[in-house]
């Protein structure tokens, strides 16, 4: 079997519009604060604080205390599973061969 | 990216399951074209399980991608092997439609339970160190941006 639980964890994560929107701000910016992200976002911090957290358990965002401030920045690494090829396919036949598995039910059952 | 990644430089995917169908059903299910589109979802234009054949399939584009893959039969051994190439993709761009040349082999074999059928997508030259990473946090609003369209196809 192939392992491709990575891939999907960063997805995942990534497919929530809202979440999202904040992973592409955090992106923008070198560092960014909880409350800079909250502003003009549209939503409470406390959601806000809700996204950074999957963010940061994907491994796409990483934090740095400083003071009372809590910096946010984006981690290259954390991407590492999408920017390939491998993890699409590894994904794409592992579902394909689901689907012929129930064709198969279907046409020899 | 792991060791084994830097070392082998090109890496491949293998998928090995057992079918509770004979070697003739599973072979059809494998090379005929509505077939193969009903558990593929995409219509393999052109197939044929003859060697040399040309076909393609047609994906989600990226970039300057068209979305179309090249592929060419190399094997078509009836109940047992079935290889074509699999090439697509574009230079310019990162991580899901970048330049692709790689070579899709099923093997199938007899198995008490049914038919064994190993699958395996061979020729992934993989990110290898870190000047590869620097790069991609340049391109980062590109994977950023193909990121929607990439989650929604996986569902």
């Amino acid at each position: 079997m192939i392992e491709a639980a990575p891939i999907t964890a960063v997805m995942r994560t990534l497919a929530d519009p809202t979440r999202r929107a904040v992973f592409e701000r955090i992106v923008g910016c070198d560092e960014i604060t909880v409350v800079e992200l909250t502003r003009g976002s549209g939503v409470t911090q406390g959601a806000i604080s809700q996204h950074l957290k999957s963010l940061k358990q994907a491994g796409l965002v990483a934090e740095r205390a400083s003071g009372r401030n809590v910096y946010y920045r984006a981690e290259p690494e954390g991407l590492a599973p999408l920017v390939d090829w491998m993890s699409h396919y590894a994904v794409f036949w592992r579902d394909r061969f689901a689907d012929l598995r129930t064709l198969l039910k279907e046409i020899d059952p | 990216m792991n060791d084994v990644a830097t070392m082998a430089g090109s890496q491949q995917i293998l998928v090995d399951e057992v079918f509770p169908h004979t070697l003739d059903v599973v072979w059809k299910t494998l090379t005929t074209p509505e077939l193969m589109a009903r558990w593929l979802h995409m219509e393999p234009v052109g197939f044929s399980p003859t060697v040399g054949t040309r076909f393609t399939y047609q994906t989600t584009p990226a970039g300057p991608w068209d979305g179309v893959i090249h592929c060419q039969v190399l094997d078509a051994t009836p109940n047992q092997r079935l290889a074509y190439s699999w090439k697509g993709g574009h230079e310019d761009n990162v991580g899901y439609g970048s330049r692709l040349d790689t070579v899709v082999t099923f093997v199938l074999s007899a198995a008490e339970t049914g038919t064994r059928v190993r699958l395996s997508h061979a020729g992934f030259v993989l990110p290898r160190n870190e000047t590869a990473f620097e790069n991609m946090s340049k391109g980062w609003t590109k994977v950023v941006a193909s990121i929607g369209a990439l989650a929604a196809e996986q569902g």
